[in-house]
């Protein structure tokens, strides 16, 4: 790392805060963090193969990734809609839901984790009415579309099965996607849509050829943080996933168990499998945000 | 950088015109349509397990509810939850406002490297957050393998730990450290930005009118980034606080010794011993309440000393 | 087409945007609406283009004698430009232009190859050729107005209106541009209303220049009848300098000759500052004696700043550099002043 001395400055302190940042960086996340990296190199081709893919481990990250890209694509749709109705209507309690937004933030996994399974569970406020709903389409799809396996595709309840991670990740999720996409709905300006609106064009094709191509950018980065968060998320999948190897076991799970059974060489190379998936998704999500600033640019 | 949401205080920006009755916008049912969808939508993932919390707590009573906090386990997880923020939030704290100090003051080669780096601990899964320590400090780790080697570099500090054989994984420094690392970002996210917004003016202006360094920092920098600082802080202090996947990973699950409020929850919760469960819970919920209250306060007060 | 507007009325909650305002602009005219701002200018070519609406039960708006008081912004056909151009960043500029054409019904679209043709044609008329591929970040400030401009027109309205067309650009290619926008009207020759704040630009190109002032129009008539027959106190004191003297010192001054009868004696008199003429002092000789305080002379005419001396006020004259430089004049020196021209809406007079 290339970390030059700064141009001369009026300013005092640059070497001290620059070397406790170093310092404190270094002795608690890259060092750690290489850790992972550096034991992974100590195995062999072989073992490491067999350790990231398993049938087991290849179905966690086949899982892993499906929900949390179906959790995330939900978040998109729903969060494009929230931010809409926050930052352009009016109605009482706005600030309030405004507000709420952020809960996912702020309430602890774990406490989120079983708040939702106390709700979309059989006996659940919601589950109660729902869970039937869900367990009867599912029979009536497997009957419609008999070629596919869909109780293990979809579960065959809310809770403790695969619907229930879909709900925890969509949870932790739905912040991102609004609050990349409410600033720049806020600061789109109301010319545009006029001047489609002078030019001809009726709501559909403003909505459709110019306020989602401003928003785009900014969806697809809420998307990838949505994404990118849940495919590490543990705290509230556990409780209420179901946790049945090969069905419903997320990735963060399978190295938890692991770790569990002393498995360290297991563990650590998913862990950094899943490590570099994280770090090439913060990457384009870097590219991602500098290519939505190329229009901006003057 | 980019691994993050705009909840920073400097990109919160009022709408640039008052949005009055406007010729150009859908009609009702479109709007009613979108209404009740998103509503519907934060009803279902957002108040609903708010509620959820504090009614299943409370669905024994409230005699229930406080014989929850009875149990010596739950007030030992409470006070090292406790502890541990205690030490989490004052070292991330003096980290973020070194780390902004350098990077919004002065002007270096690797700036950007260095941001996305205070950025990563955000894109780890909290479970990969733990293992790392493991990896580090475990018995199979680089620690347990030096303190085991039959002939390790530097024999005296190798017979020093062996004999004052303190653990850190599997125990209190393990769950420090983890959670250090999952928090390791708030603060400086929120700084940095803040303080680049700001620029360097006022310094200037100071250290030309006398001031020393530490008079220009106390004085002038940190009555500027109050409020940030702040904000960083409620936020670190909410993650520190419930933070459980990195927390389940290093700590030995030590009923009343090695637990968490979280992970006092999970016992609980495991032992379908429910309304303690609820009644633990109810506690970080409410503090998560509280950060919301907080949160929009700043908000609104910066958006307030922006106006003037 | 003839656009006129009769009793306008807007309010936003309290505010009153426009008060019953008459507008009437014949056909294929360039007309400027000028007022400081507040004074309801922009609001009244929104109401115009269909992005607002007026009061309820307030009047009506025709084109070429039809109503269109009802009738959405989108089909009204009128081409806006908006101040900061309102350009779709996501799209290049042939998209841009391309953009009204696109969105019609599938009966009345060009074919593809029609659009491109218009597209062309369009960027051609706006001098821009070979900028279709780009951005609008691509572009300086005075190239994405043009471009603006041609997205207005390539729907073919009926009306034009631009809402304080060179008011994002630097003074330099604001009077490049704004005698572009004169040259180009007198081509295509729509009916055009432009709004601005900005006197010398409604003056310069204007055809008629529509003064607006509080929501409500001050006057109306060509930039000569404006400049020179103000019709009230704010017309006179937007167009251009202004000293305005009490008709007692004029009087005292023995600067009044006739119609004096006619004014009262507290009334004021408004004088242009070319208007006034600066003789050396002789005492007891006609003029309002005044003080020499500044002197500029930077710029094609000089400037002098004086104080009465009677009544301690400052009048701002305008004057040649040579008749300046032939009467030799000093900071201090004491001068005789005489109106060539004034006007006072008590009733006009001239000495």
């Amino acid at each position: 790392m290339a970390f030059a001395r700064a141009k001369r400055s009026v300013l005092p302190g640059f070497g001290l805060s620059l070397g406790f940042t170093l310092a404190y960086l270094s002795l608690i996340v890259l060092i750690p963090l290489s850790a992972a990296f550096i034991k992974t190199a100590g195995m062999s081709w072989a073992e490491f193969l067999e350790a990231v893919a398993s049938p087991r481990v290849v179905a966690s990250y086949k899982l892993s990734f499906g929900i949390s890209l179906c959790a995330a694509l939900i978040n998109a749709f729903f969060g494009f809609i929230l931010s809409w109705v926050l930052v352009r209507y009016t109605f009482p309690g706005q600030r309030l839901v405004d507000a709420l937004v952020d809960l996912p933030f702020a309430l602890p996994t774990a406490v989120a984790g079983i708040a939702l399974s106390a709700i979309y569970a059989r006996n659940g406020w919601v589950g109660t009415w729902l869970d039937p709903i869900w367990a009867k389409g599912v029979q009536e799809l497997s009957s419609i579309v008999p070629w596919v396996d869909w109780p293990s595709w979809l579960g065959t309840k809310l809770a403790f099965d695969r619907p229930g991670i879909f709900i925890a990740l969509t949870f932790i999720g739905l912040p991102f996607v609004v609050r990349t996409v409410q600033p720049v709905l806020a600061e789109l300006e109301p010319d545009l849509e006029e001047a489609a609106a002078t030019l001809g064009a009726n709501r559909w094709q403003t909505m459709t050829k110019v306020i989602l191509p401003e928003l785009l950018p900014a969806l697809i980065t809420g998307f990838a943080l949505a994404f990118a968060r849940a495919l590490g998320e543990y705290g509230s999948v556990v409780f209420i996933a179901g946790n049945q190897p090969l069905h419903s076991e997320i990735t963060p799970l399978l190295i938890m168990t692991k770790l569990e059974q002393y498995d360290y060489r297991g563990a650590t190379a998913i862990a950094s499998v899943m490590l570099v998936t994280s770090f090439v998704l913060l990457l384009l999500i870097n590219l991602l945000q500098k290519w939505s600033r190329r229009y901006y640019r003057v | 950088m980019a691994a993050s949401v705009s909840t920073a205080l400097a990109d919160k920006r009022l709408p640039v015109r008052a949005a009055g009755p406007r010729v150009i916008r859908n009609p009702w049912w479109v709007r009613m349509l979108f209404m009740t969808t998103a509503l519907t939508f934060v009803g279902c993932f957002l108040v609903l397990p708010l509620v959820a919390v504090f009614i299943e707590a409370l669905r024994k009573g409230v005699g229930a509810y406080f014989g929850a906090f009875a149990d010596p386990a739950a007030q030992s997880a409470i006070r090292l939850t406790l502890l541990t923020v205690a030490i989490v939030v004052p070292a991330n704290l003096v980290f973020g406002v070194a780390a902004s100090w350098c990077i919004a003051k002065f002007d270096f080669r690797g700036k950007s490297l260095l941001i996305t780096l205070i950025d990563l601990p955000f894109a780890v899964s909290p479970v990969i957050s733990g293992l790392i320590y493991v990896l580090v400090f475990g018995a199979q780790g680089w620690l347990g393998l030096y303190k085991n080697a039959e002939n390790p570099s530097w024999p005296a500090l190798a017979a020093w730990l062996n004999v004052h054989d303190f653990q850190i994984i599997f125990a209190v420094p393990g769950i420090v450290l983890a959670t250090t690392f999952v928090t390791f970002p708030f603060v400086a996210r929120e700084l940095i930005p803040l303080m680049q917004a700001q620029g360097n003016d006022e310094e200037y202006a100071a250290i030309t009118l006398g001031a020393s360094g530490w008079q220009t920092f106390w004085k002038v920098t940190v009555p500027n980034i109050k409020w940030g600082l702040f904000y960083g802080v409620i936020l670190c202090n909410a993650r520190a606080m419930g933070e459980f996947g990195a927390v389940s990973v290093v700590s030995g699950h030590v009923r009343g010794e090695t637990n968490t409020m979280p992970l006092h929850i999970e016992i609980l919760y495991n032992e379908y011993n429910f309304v303690a469960a609820f009644a633990v819970s109810s506690l970080l919920a409410l503090l998560a309440l509280v950060t919301l209250v907080l949160k929009c306060f700043i908000e609104w007060r910066h958006a307030q000393a922006r106006e003037a | 087409m003839s656009i006129v507007a009769n009793n306008i009325r807007k309010t936003f909650g309290a505010y009153t945007a426009l008060d019953g305002v008459d507008l009437n602009v014949p056909r294929g005219k360039l007309v400027a609406l000028l007022g400081p701002s507040g004074s309801g200018k922009t609001t009244l070519l929104r109401v115009i283009a269909g992005l607002e609406y007026a009061d309820p039960g307030s009047g009506r708006i025709q084109f070429h004698g039809e109503d269109v008081t009802d009738v959405p912004a989108g089909k009204r056909k009128v081409g806006f430009v908006f101040q900061y151009y309102a350009l779709f960043r996501h799209m290049t500029v042939f998209e841009n232009i391309a953009f009204g054409l696109r969105v019609k019904g599938r009966k009345e679209r060009p074919s593809k190859s029609g659009i491109a043709d218009r597209v062309r044609q369009l960027l051609k008329l706006v001098q821009l050729e070979s900028h279709g591929s780009r951005y609008p970040n691509q572009l300086s400030g005075g190239q994405r107005q043009r471009i603006a401009l041609a997205r207005a027109l390539a729907v073919e309205p009926k009306v034009l209106l631009l809402d304080e067309p060179f008011g994002a650009l630097d003074a330099k290619v604001r009077k490049e541009l704004r005698r572009w926008l004169r040259q180009f009207h007198d081509k295509i020759n729509l009916t055009t209303v432009f709004v601005t704040h900005d006197q010398e630009e409604a003056l310069e190109i204007a055809d008629e220049v529509v003064i607006m002032n509080q929501a409500k129009v001050e006057q109306v008539g060509t930039p000569q009848q404006v400049y020179d027959r103000p019709a009230s106190p704010f017309v006179y004191q937007f167009l251009g300098n202004v000293n305005v003297l009490r008709v007692q010192a004029l009087a005292e001054a023995g600067a009044l000759a006739r119609g004096a009868a006619a004014m009262e004696a507290n009334g004021q008199v408004y004088v242009r500052p070319h208007d006034i003429e600066v003789i050396p002092h002789v005492p007891g000789a006609m003029g309002i004696t005044a003080i020499v305080r500044y002197i500029h002379t930077a710029g094609p005419a000089a400037r002098l700043t004086l104080e009465q001396v009677k009544t301690r006020e400052t009048v701002e004259v305008e004057t040649s550099r040579v008749t300046l430089a032939n009467l030799d004049l000093k900071v201090g020196d004491l001068v005789n002043l005489r109106m060539r021209q004034g006007h006072s809406f008590d009733g006009d007079y001239t000495i």
